[in-house]
């Protein structure tokens, strides 16, 4: 059955298609299984077509004009904010990601003290994300800051102004950013590692399998799949996070970390020009496409192994 | 405080109702509408407050309802601007930064409603740069026209710390009247108060960053203060090839670098936020810092010791050659989108606002925050220009009755968004890290008649 | 005697491999609470100023006073004076959007994983296309969609903007997760006469537990912190929430920075509240035996 549609996006697998037809419903869906299938799919497909075709369409047409992307290259700080924005993505995402894969492996002990760190450990993301970053962006201050007062009291050093140099300034961007949004795909991961069969690390134990030997071959193998879904998403969402540099670092020093949602914001609301924000985005559809058609793959992939 | 007045509002909407509802059937409307209204929160909450106390006034002279949104003043943009690009407008709106950043380009677009019979009402009465910055460009029809009713200003001040300039040694009275000794004079505090062992403490509060709306006040200011307030003519027309402007440009990108350079001013200004000089004019870590309206000693009214002793409200200084100069004064609109399905009612509303009792009274009840835009206004009502209150008093006599200078982006919407992409402070930074004057001027005049070149007016 | 030696000894190696991993547990324990601390420590010292002394030189409160976090709780400020009814309204938009954003994601992923509905597929596939352009720039099209649909000013309006957003999430993950759980289980409720939706009801949801708590905090918060799409799609005070008046504190360059801290820090605690009491179920699904069922 999954077969057909695998093979319709060119990723036929006919071995493994075969396989999970002999584990499925017997053969496929007959009489009233099928209707209840369709009636499964009900509310996401009314969702779909009301909430999802309709805005989608018409943001893209609102990014349409070859004019809008004439003016948002034109502008001299487009090239900058590109390669921003992909040290944003290539360090942040996968920074924070492989983070909270370790992390998700501590947080599964049974430690009655390790369960209540994740608890605090979560508040970051619970906290609303515009006053955080604004205390951030205090808290960077050099004059009184609370990193520079620290760094007075506990050792007698005055620090730097650190939003005043573009690559301190992003750095804390990144910085902040991982700090925000970790504690999420740690749950996510950890809701991972809960579905990982106990039973298949009792057998790595017995092989003698310990530590990191025992993430290699069981836990990451499994883990992998998700992991790449997870990443493949974080991107996609990271592109459209505007607040993280707006509030950290308003862009600055002259404009120099500002990354392509910041940039549409502003021409969007403060220049008053939709058509060009919504250009600044979807001229980052070179790199989301291919990071959707590899997610397709992958989904695509869940459905027929196993 | 909060109780006091969530009482008054609670009791105010009690009377008002027992108030319409007695009213009512003696007005006897055909028709009683409903105005959907979206209106900028104010920064305390008297001026909600009055604004609340006018709709209800107009309700009950009209019979007809208000459907009102407050929104603080960014939120408020996005939304507008939503309705605008989807089509789905309220009736009537106003927000702060519209003049700034909504209106010229919507006005450019064709999208909002010829409001020249309301102006028409009061025209007599209102300033002759309130006038001119309610005229916004139609490139559709290709005229110029008011699609916007002035009703109140702001311009730029210079809250001072007093007690500090006292510290130094100085007076009140020693602080020079002209331009570049007036801003020199704050180095010289500085140093007499580093000497005296503030080491966080700088003389200058200039906003050097590059977001938010206080750089670029901050900047064109200083470029009408050296004479280069020709960048654009009314007719919206970019000057930068005047030799008067591109001197004018040098010698504020030299000003505020070099005293940046020079360590008078705190090194985070370059990333200072909208907040961040009002905070750090709160905390003493700047003796002055340019801000628009007044707002930095209305934060502390009830710090007596600070409101009326300690913080002074300085005007902008007179220029090298002992003339005043013009003060852009930001003059603030009420605007009727076009589609809004309850035009009359609009108009009359507005029409209602800007009867000069009625304003009077809202902008009192407002505590006085935003500048009337009808000198006589000033002249008529005392207090306007108490001698009690040293920070209003400062503001109008500078605002409404010195000379002020229409802002740019009401001339040509290109100046909108060159103030957007902060191409002042660019500049300055570029200066700051190297770059000569002069070529941070090419650059940025280079980038300024680019944004300009999209924008051809023909009146 | 030399095996009980060499036990003792493997024994003693344990112990001490032990004694090593607790040590480094607790170091790393310390360093993610600094981590997670240290910026959450200068807003609780922000909110814990009084409002003239928010900036100084300490890195401890100096005036420290809870009467910032009592005016919060007491909606003794003009920006806060509806506070508890706007925690209302969000915890409305939270609740709505978790439940709904499960129920549906449960569903779609058990026929798109489980069931095999032929073309199934091509949902989980176009539920991506959500994703083509990013959250806060479907604002304009959204502020269209639900005038269009008469859905001005509903709290309603927000939560299926929340859901739309979260649901093709929740889907993934449900898959993902739910393709580890064998299929035999299905098949044996089937062969024991279960329909479709006692299977859905009995087998899956109970074994999709921890994925659900993770997914149901996602969309809990997703909803929680909303800010754009609250302004955007509601306008009377009557349907306002705790995102738009925090939004109210950056209306001036001047705002009582401490109440804004207090408020954040008690906006924060519900969500960590809610995802404790669900906590224990994360620990509820396969590990505890429903494999072997």
């Amino acid at each position: 059955m999954a077969m057909d549609g695998a093979s319709a996006i060119g990723i036929g697998r006919p071995a493994a298609a075969r396989r999970t037809r002999r584990l499925g419903w017997n053969g496929g869906l007959q009489g009233s299984d099928r209707n209840w299938a369709l009636a499964f799919l009900v509310p996401y497909a009314a969702i779909f077509l009301a909430f999802v075709l309709l805005p989608v369409a018409y943001g893209l047409w609102l990014g349409h004009r070859p004019s809008s992307y004439a003016a948002l290259f034109s502008d001299p700080i487009y090239l900058r904010t590109l390669v921003n924005t992909a040290l944003f993505l290539g360090i942040g995402v996968n920074l924070h990601l492989f983070l909270a894969l370790l992390l998700s492996g501590y947080f599964m002990s049974r430690n009655w003290w390790v369960r209540s760190l994740l608890l605090v450990f979560i508040l970051p993301w619970a906290v609303p994300s515009i006053p955080t970053f604004i205390s951030i962006h205090w808290m960077l201050n050099g004059e009184w800051g609370f990193i520079n007062n620290a760094l007075y009291t506990l050792f007698g050093i005055d620090g730097p102004s650190w939003l005043n140099y573009r690559w301190p300034a992003l750095a804390s961007v990144i910085v902040s950013y991982i700090w925000k949004w970790t504690p999420f795909w740690t749950v996510i991961l950890i809701a991972g590692r809960m579905a990982i069969p106990q039973e298949l690390y009792e057998a790595a134990s017995v092989d003698g399998a310990t530590g990191i030997r025992r993430f290699t071959y069981v836990t990451f193998p499994l883990l992998a799949n998700l992991y790449l879904i997870c990443t493949l998403l974080s991107t996609i969402w990271t592109l459209g996070d505007f607040n993280t540099v707006y509030f950290v670092t308003g862009g600055g020093p002259s404009l120099s970390t500002h990354v392509l949602a910041t940039l549409g914001i502003r021409d969007a609301f403060i220049v008053d020009n939709p058509e060009v924000g919504m250009a600044a985005v979807l001229s980052a559809l070179p790199l989301l496409i291919p990071l959707v058609i590899i997610l397709m793959r992958k989904l695509a992939k869940t459905q027929v192994q196993l | 405080m909060g109780n006091m007045s969530r009482r008054g509002v609670i009791g105010g909407s009690l009377g008002l109702a027992a108030g319409a509802g007695l009213a009512r059937p003696h007005i006897a409307r055909a028709a009683s509408k409903t105005l959907t209204v979206w209106w900028n929160q104010g920064f305390y909450a008297a001026e909600d407050q009055a604004f609340h106390n006018l709709v209800a006034a107009w309700e009950k002279a009209s019979g007809n309802t208000v459907d009102l949104t407050l929104l603080p003043g960014q939120p408020l943009n996005e939304k507008i601007v939503s309705a605008f690009t989807s089509g789905h407008v309220p009736d009537l709106m106003y927000a702060d930064n519209a003049p700034a950043q909504i209106i010229p380009q919507t006005a450019w677009d064709g999208k909002l409603l010829d409001v020249t019979d309301v102006v028409e009402t009061q025209k007599s009465e209102l300033s002759e740069t309130a006038l001119q910055s309610a005229q916004f460009y139609n490139n559709v029809e290709k005229k110029r026209s008011f699609y916007g009713v002035p009703f109140k200003g702001a311009t730029l001040n210079i809250p001072t710390w007093k007690s500090l300039i006292e510290k130094a040694g100085y007076q009140m009275s020693d602080v020079p009247k002209t331009w570049d000794p007036f801003f020199a004079f704050f180095e010289d505090v500085q140093k007499k108060l580093r000497a005296k062992g503030m080491r966080h403490t700088y003389g200058l509060g200039y906003t050097l960053s590059t977001t938010g709306d206080d750089p670029n006040n901050l900047f064109v200011q200083f470029l009408v203060g050296h004479g280069g307030g020709g960048i654009v003519t009314p007719d919206g027309k970019l000057h930068v090839d005047d030799p008067k402007v591109r001197e004018a440009m040098v010698k504020t990108l030299t000003q505020l670098a070099s005293a940046f350079k020079g360590g008078y001013v705190p090194p985070d200004a370059l990333n200072w936020g909208d907040p961040d000089n009002n905070n750090a004019f709160h905390s003493q870590e700047v003796v002055m810092t340019p801000n628009d309206t007044i707002s930095i000693s209305s934060a502390v009214m009830n710090n007596k010791q600070w409101y009326y002793e300690d913080i002074v409200t300085s005007p902008i200084p007179l220029d090298n050659d002992g003339k005043p100069v013009s003060v852009l004064l930001g003059v603030l609109l009420a605007f009727i989108p076009k589609g809004s399905g309850n035009v009359d009612a609009a108009k009359d509303f507005i029409r209602y606002l800007i009867q000069p009792e009625h304003l009077d009274l809202y902008l009192k009840e407002a505590l006085g925050r935003w500048l009337p835009v009808m000198p006589n206004l000033v002249k008529n009502d005392p207090y306007w220009l108490d001698p009690q209150d040293p920070h209003r008093q400062a503001a109008v006599k500078q605002g409404v009755l010195g000379p002020t200078a229409t802002w740019y982006y009401v001339f040509n919407p290109a100046f909108a968004q060159v103030d957007a992409e902060h191409v002042w402070s660019v500049a300055t930074s570029d200066v700051i890290n190297g770059m000569t004057p002069d070529q941070a001027t090419t650059k940025a005049f280079e980038r300024i008649t680019a944004i300009f070149s999209k924008y051809q007016t023909t009146s | 005697m030399s095996a009980s030696l060499a036990a003792g000894g493997v024994r003693a190696r344990a112990r001490r491999r032990e004694t090593l991993s607790n040590a480094g547990r607790v170091v790393i324990g310390l360093i993610v609470l600094i981590w997670t601390l240290i910026p959450l420590y200068a807003m609780v010292q922000v909110a814990l100023e009084p409002k003239d002394n928010v900036f100084n030189n300490a890195i401890w409160p100096v005036n420290a006073t809870l009467a910032g976090f009592w005016t919060v709780l007491t909606q003794d400020y003009w920006y806060l004076s509806h506070f508890w009814h706007e925690m209302g309204n969000s915890l409305y938009i939270g609740v709505a959007t978790t439940v709904l954003t499960l129920a549906i994601g449960t569903l779609t992923s058990f026929v798109v994983g489980r069931m095999r509905l032929r073309h199934a597929w091509v949902i989980s596939n176009a539920a991506l296309l959500t994703y083509v352009i990013p959250m806060s720039f479907l604002a304009i099209p959204f502020y269209r969609v639900m005038q269009e649909y008469g859905l001005g000013d509903n709290l309603w309006a927000v939560v299926a903007v929340e859901v739309t957003f979260a649901t093709p999430y929740a889907i993934f993950i449900f898959t993902q997760y739910g393709s580890s759980i064998p299929l035999e289980l299905d098949e044996a409720a089937r062969i024991d006469g279960a329909s479709p939706l006692q299977i859905y009801w009995r087998v899956y949801l109970p074994l999709m537990a921890p994925s659900m708590v993770a997914v149901g905090t996602y969309a809990l918060l997703l909803a929680w912190n909303e800010y754009l799409y609250m302004f955007l799609l509601l306008s009377s005070d009557h349907n306002m929430t705790v995102p738009v008046a925090l939004g109210q504190f950056l209306n001036s360059d001047e705002a009582p920075w401490n109440l804004m801290m207090a408020t954040s820090v008690i906006y924060a605690l519900p969500p960590i509240v809610i995802y404790y009491m669900f906590r224990r179920y994360m620990s509820a699904g396969l590990t505890m035996g429903g494999v072997k069922g």
